[in-house]
């Protein structure tokens, strides 16, 4: 205990306490919310543990004494002759392990080239959807006016199950049996983060213009979403949209909603 | 701290919005429990009826499980039994891999598994009127010794497992051709060295039990009066189990975004079994039905290639190892592809896949009629290697399905029959146009095909040789590149076929010394400055001692 | 004793039959029971009628389609002439390989099941018999005479099926539980090996040999619809009716222009529904 008042050790701890919230607890943070993670990047970790290092050597360079008290280890090490075998152990592993950093930056690495892409790009106001203009800026999904929608249900059900099973999958988790084949992966509608936060002009628009559609920061050459207005009809893009939202029990954003937040 | 405390923050505010889920607006029926479930979630693929005729169904093969009818592939019970309910619960829980049906662990509460597996059995009246079915009892397996797989070995000739999976468990024996299944649709033999895609499971308890008690509805048989009839003993059909897993990889392949294409110095390999690909690296490249634009394929024969990659600095040559049971146009499997292609065209139109085969009323085909389709219609076999025209400098590429009006990318195309690989541009799948300028040939190709597999290795010079459109490759560069696979004999030609997206092939740069330089000049460097530092931080305690 | 059983049985049964119109509890298991009795009679000796007849055919029977056996030499030895699949067997003017059953007629009586077993046998890549007549749990020995792997396939609607591997020269014995006509039987390892099976719970069925003739002995008096069924020409009915001891012919005619006729395959007869045409509860597919 006498330990974690020293000033040194009280540095290595928050160090160390850092480094293991950054690789472990931010990866964990979106399973609680039942979303798909995946492992900071070690660039990003990098960062992140450079910012707090600076934070704690402004805090043990605060005042003389701490920051003495801080040095006196450090000092030992160097000088004291009983720490000898500490000091030379240190003189090799400290250049070696500098080596093999400097040695992983610089050999051959055969890592895809980054794709990043937006999930979500920006929507164009208008589309012309076979031919016809339609704005999608304030556009309501026109079945939820007639007051059918659980028919409008089944027909999307037949829908999706004819054409979005096979990528999509049967629990709408984006992992159907032919999601293996494709990068980037299909989209898991079951997820908090995808359709609860579009509007359903949003979808109807992504599922018309399919991956052909999206624009450059979409990546469209990656893109397997066919070009649905090919195949299907207005009505049965939006009876598949009243299914996606039925099935996973999500709300649709409003336009009230995007509204207010648009400035985000 | 603070980038803690923003983490967890943005956190909390992505938990908060967007996360509350609205009910489900469409009530449940006075119903059965399990109901409601079912018809929520199993009815587009298995009808609201249990027949197996739900929307899903009229493109897949194997099609969606009938359960009125009581037969089910996976039980635990003998031939033409019933399953438990833990039978059907596994299946329901873990799903069928190599088929449509999704494993649905964690989707559920117990009491909706029960309820689920309940209404299921009230689908066919087999559970009122059968005695409860019981779970064979199965002896505990022997180890998996070389003498076990030995013996193993015999049995699955002396079993003739060959007679369907082929002499080295491909899928490519002579029957395979004509399986059918309960409902006179084709059905595949399974490829044994594909065992992440067998129906039951791969491990050596699920393909035992497999042998033990059949897959009802199928043409796989049980084996299990073997036993009683002493023509083999427990551990020796326990044997056949542990020969048919050693048929598969230990683990499943890895799928990785990068082919990497190792640098060898003299020669590459004259031919496609060449020694030099036998330590080459391999890379798994999974297929699947092309579904992105119309006609569209669903029921693809080639699921996956392996690639390996090498080059010498002047030239690449990639090596293609595939497998398809036939090699088309094969005569023996025209009666096969006349059915795929007939079930593939009536679609999900028709609630009776079987009557799109033959419309004879009866279960007895009438065979009398001549095949309406004839081999001249039967497809080769193909493949095609797709890359784009210039090496992308940033992320942009081409469209992965063969490019488009915009933007055409460059590709290699080998069709069984044909001499050599053409060099083509494509402007969309399968929209073929000649590369102006390329001489015949400038892309060698080798072609071997026995036993169900097919190898095929493919040389360039990694120089364009200044023809516009064709790819200059480099070393030390992602390029991407995508493959197409058609089966023939699957009625598989143009959009009917096997897709993949874009991947990468790097080649190997040589290891340039610079590469040991910079590492050595750092440690060298480090210890001096930790010398320097320690040595002066000794004379300071010195000094300041001696003051 | 055991005398005095097979007359207790008999009497018991007698005053089933006799008494019997509207069916009861026992009449609807009645079809389970199998004894391990001889094969007794199902009705009074006294009283005991006979339906004879034959199946005639005009026109010219279609020639076997020939068989590409060069995968399994075993069995192509076996046909010096070259293996065909002959889905119509005929003698002169007759029809061989039809089912013939009374389908209608019996009411609720019930009937001891044989416990003789019946034979198929794999031999030569084909089935012998191509169509076979079973009672409902009556054992039916599977044989295998080639020595290399069938499988048997079984595959009806009612009965539970079941698929079972034999890949060297053995025997394995199966029964169905249900009336069915017919069962599908299939070798998927040999696409063009088929049988056809016909169960009933009753005995009193038979299949056409090459001349054409049936007979359909120890039946109660009474009036019957007689079925004949052929796996390419269809189904035929006719009534006929039999008084004590005495001896009903029926005629079949078919014709080579019937092909193409639907041939029901599979289809359940149901006992509970005294002979009614409609057909039992689930239709599969």
């Amino acid at each position: 205990m006498k330990l974690l008042r020293h000033p040194f050790w009280q540095a290595v701890l928050v160090l160390l306490v850092a480094w293991i919230l950054i690789t472990f607890g931010i990866p964990y943070l979106p399973r609680l919310a039942g979303m798909d993670s995946a492992p900071v990047p070690s660039s990003v970790v990098l960062q992140y543990m450079v910012t707090v290092l600076v934070g704690v050597l402004i805090w043990v360079s605060d005042s003389d004494e701490r920051w003495n008290r801080f040095l006196e280890p450090i000092r030992a090490t160097m000088v004291e002759p009983e720490r000898r075998w500490l000091r030379l152990g240190l003189l090799v592993a400290i250049p070696l392990l500098v080596g093999f950093l400097a040695f992983r930056q610089v050999r051959q690495t055969v890592a895809a080239p980054p794709s990043l892409r937006s999930i979500h790009p920006a929507p164009p106001s208008s589309i012309t959807f076979r031919g016809t203009p339609m704005t999608l800026a304030g556009l309501e999904n026109p079945l939820r006016a007639d007051g059918s929608i659980a028919e409008d249900y089944e027909e999307g059900k037949r829908v999706y199950y004819e054409n979005c099973l096979p990528c999509h999958g049967d629990a709408l988790d984006g992992r159907g049996h032919y999601a293996h084949g494709f990068n980037p992966a299909p989209l898991a509608f079951n997820q908090g983060g995808t359709i609860p936060q579009l509007t359903e002009s949003f979808v109807f628009w992504r599922i018309a213009k399919g991956g052909p559609g999206l624009p450059k920061e979409g990546a469209p050459w990656n893109s397997a979403m066919p070009v649905w207005e090919d195949m299907l009809t207005a009505e049965e893009i939006w009876a598949v949209v009243v299914f996606l939202y039925d099935q996973t029990g999500f709300s649709p954003r409003t336009w009230e909603e995007a509204a207010g937040e648009g400035g985000e | 701290m603070t980038f803690v405390r923003a983490a967890l923050a943005t956190a909390g505010v992505l938990l908060a919005t967007g996360f509350v889920r609205s009910p489900a607006p469409l009530p449940a029926q006075e119903a059965p429990a399990g109901k409601a479930t079912y018809d929520r979630w199993c009815a587009g693929c298995h009808g609201a009826d249990g027949a197996g005729g739900g929307p899903g169904a009229g493109t897949m093969l194997p099609r969606p499980r009938d359960f009125t009818t009581g037969r089910y592939q996976i039980r635990s019970t003998p031939s033409g039994a019933l399953p438990t309910d833990a039978d059907i619960l596994a299946v329901i829980l873990d799903g069928m891999p190599g088929t449509a049906m999704p494993g649905w662990r964690d989707r559920f509460s117990d009491g909706e598994l029960r309820d689920l597996v309940a209404y299921l059995k009230t689908f066919s009246p087999f559970f009122e009127s059968q005695p409860a079915p019981e779970t064979l009892p199965i002896a505990s397996a022997p180890s998996a010794s070389e003498e076990a797989l030995g013996e193993g070995r015999d049995f699955y000739e002396k079993i003739e497992c060959n007679k369907c999976h082929g002499p080295t468990g491909r899928g490519n024996g002579p029957s395979a051709p004509t399986l059918e299944d309960d409902d006179d649709l084709p059905v595949r033999a399974a490829d044994l060295t594909e065992n992440w895609l067998f129906n039951g499971g791969g491990s050596v308890e699920e393909i035992h039990e497999r042998l033990v008690t059949g897959l009802n509805g199928t043409p796989m048989p049980s084996f299990h009066d073997l036993i009683a009839s002493e023509f083999m003993t427990e551990d020796q059909l326990w044997n056949v189990a542990h020969y048919v897993r050693s048929l598969a990889p230990e683990e499943p392949p890895r799928v990785s975004e990068v082919v990497r294409g190792a640098r060898v110095e003299g020669e590459l390999p004259a031919s496609v079994d060449d020694e030099a690909w036998e330590v080459a690296e391999r890379f798994y490249v999974p297929l699947v039905g092309q579904v992105v634009v119309e006609p569209r394929w669903f029921t693809p024969s080639v699921d996956g290639v392996w690639i390996q990659a090498l080059h010498n600095g002047r030239e690449v040559a990639l090596r293609i190892v595939w497998h398809d049971p036939s090699r088309s146009p094969d005569p023996e499997w025209e009666e096969w592809r006349a059915k795929v292609v007939a079930i593939a065209e009536a679609g999900g139109e028709t609630s009776d896949p079987a009557a799109a085969v033959s419309d004879t009323s009866g279960a007895a085909p009438d065979t009398t009629a001549p095949a309406a389709v004839t081999v001249a219609a039967h497809p080769p076999d193909a493949l095609v290697v797709q890359f784009p025209r210039t090496i992308p400098d940033g992320m942009e590429r081409p469209f992965f399905l063969m490019g488009d009006d915009r933007e055409p990318v460059y590709l290699w195309r080998w069709e069984n029959g044909r001499d050599g690989v053409e060099e083509l541009l494509a402007r969309g799948l399968a929209r073929y146009e000649p590369l102006p300028g390329a001489e015949a040939g400038a892309v060698a190709a080798e072609v071997a095909y026995d036993d169900g597999e097919w190898r095929l290795m493919l040389r360039r010079p990694l120089d364009a040789g200044g023809v516009e459109g064709r790819l200059s490759f480099e070393a030390g560069r992602a390029i991407p590149f995508a493959v197409f696979a058609w089966d023939g004999s699957n009625g598989e030609t143009d959009t009917r076929g096997s897709i993949g997206s874009w991947y990468f092939l790097y080649l190997d740069q040589p290891t340039a010394s610079t590469v040991y330089v910079a590492p050595i000049l750092a440690t060298l460097l480090t210890a001096a400055l930790g010398v320097v530092v320690v040595v002066r931080a000794q004379r300071r305690a010195r000094n300041g001692a001696g003051r | 004793m055991k005398r005095s059983l097979e007359a207790m049985t008999m009497a018991v049964l007698f005053a089933a039959l006799t008494a019997c119109g509207g069916g009861g509890e026992e009449a609807d298991t009645g079809g389970e029971v199998a004894t391990d009795e001889e094969v007794g009679p199902a009705v009074s000796p006294d009283s005991a009628a006979t339906v004879t007849g034959v199946v005639n055919f005009t026109g010219a029977a279609p020639a076997g389609e020939p068989i590409d056996m060069s995968e399994e030499p075993t069995c192509a030895e076996k046909h010096a002439e070259g293996p065909t699949r002959q889905t119509v067997v005929t003698g002169d003017g007759t029809l061989a390989n039809v089912f013939v059953y009374v389908k209608d007629g019996l009411g609720s009586r019930t009937f001891p099941t044989s416990s003789e077993p019946v034979e198929i046998d794999q031999d030569g890549c084909e089935y012998h018999p191509r169509v076979l007549a079973i009672q409902a749990n009556q054992p039916l020995v599977i044989k295998n005479s080639d020595g290399i792997l069938h499988n048997i396939n079984t595959q009806p609607t009612v009965n539970q099926g079941f698929n079972v591997s034999q890949p060297v020269s053995m025997e394995t014995t199966k029964s169905f539980t249900s009336p069915e006509v017919m069962i599908p039987v299939k070798c998927d390892v040999h696409g063009w090996m088929e049988a056809f099976i016909g169960v009933q719970s009753h005995p009193y069925m038979a299949v056409t040999a090459t001349d054409g003739s049936f007979r359909l002995e120890n039946l109660p008096p009474g009036t019957y619809t007689i079925e004949a069924w052929h796996e390419r020409y269809g189904t035929q009915t006719q009534t006929v009716t039999v008084g004590p001891q005495e001896s009903g012919e029926v005629t079949f005619e078919y014709s080579a222009d019937m092909a193409g006729r639907p041939v029901p395959m599979a289809e359940p007869i149901d006992l509970h529904d005294h002979g009614s045409e409609q057909p039992v509860a689930h239709a599969g597919r």
